[in-house]
């Protein structure tokens, strides 16, 4: 039985494998940031020859993900982690949460986007770049509930160029997208 | 977690290297031990095969 206390696949989890898989050429290092049961990190390790390496602040989730074979580390998005990817992917918490709103459990983690939604996802980009190999790409998965166009903003400010690679509408009017970032690199004039 | 994967893995705080030090492995990898920054003074366990690199507190 899978512990309560983990993200289980949704509709976001599915929507990002299936964007993962179209952007993989074989051989990539991978790196999944919060994969919570592990579905992608498994499903990517199951299909080709990529390494696939995952990492969750929660300890059922990497419990979970390592039941499936998964090469998991605990730690903090990639904080514990030194070396660079191709690929990194990340279905982060997204959900716009205030603070009377939370209720403090694991679950919270994979959930809580902080009160615009955004929290993570800040962190996210401010440090990943230095995992990120020469011509890596991050897949990062979000919802029209934080604003589309805000999360462009942000992918603009803190140096990445953005492309959608897929979308789609759920339930209650939220849609999904799947953006690839890249590292805007800087041209000497 | 496979031996392997020690290269890839550094201090949380610090982003220094880590000693590894395994007390129990079986053929496929690494189930208990630990993993030490010098720098930082600081034990990561390794415990069920999953290295615990969340920064400690000192009274750990």
């Amino acid at each position: 039985m899978i512990s309560e206390q983990v993200y289980q696949p949704e509709a976001d989890t599915y929507l990002l494998l299936a964007a993962v898989r179209d952007e993989i050429r074989g051989n990539e290092r991978i790196l999944e940031v919060g994969t919570g049961s592990g579905e992608i990190a498994f499903a990517l390790q199951e299909m080709v020859s990529c390494t696939v390496i995952a990492t969750d602040i929660n300890p059922y989730a990497v419990k979970a993900a390592r039941r499936r074979g998964i090469e998991v580390i605990r730690t903090d998005m990639c904080r514990g982690i030194c070396s660079q990817f191709d690929i990194i992917i990340c279905n982060p918490p997204y959900l716009p949460t205030q603070p009377e709103e939370r209720i403090d459990d694991w679950l919270e983690y994979a959930l809580d986007g902080g009160p615009d939604g955004l929290l993570f996802i800040r962190r996210f980009l401010a440090g990943i770049s230095c995992n990120l190999a020469g011509d890596g790409k991050i897949l990062l998965l979000i919802s029209s509930l934080c604003g589309v166009k805000t999360c462009e903003e942000l992918f603009t400010d803190t140096g990445f160029s953005f492309v959608m690679v897929a979308g789609e509408m759920i339930e209650g009017g939220e849609s999904l997208f799947v953006y690839r970032l890249q590292p805007v690199i800087q041209s000497e004039k | 977690m496979k031996r392997e994967l020690h290269d890839i893995l550094c201090c949380p705080v610090c982003k220094g290297d880590l000693t590894l030090e395994v007390l129990e492995e079986d053929e496929r990898e690494i189930i208990t031990g630990s993993l030490t920054c010098a720098a930082c003074n600081v034990v990561y366990p390794i415990e069920e095969g999953i290295p615990n690199l969340l920064p400690r507190n000192r009274d750990e």
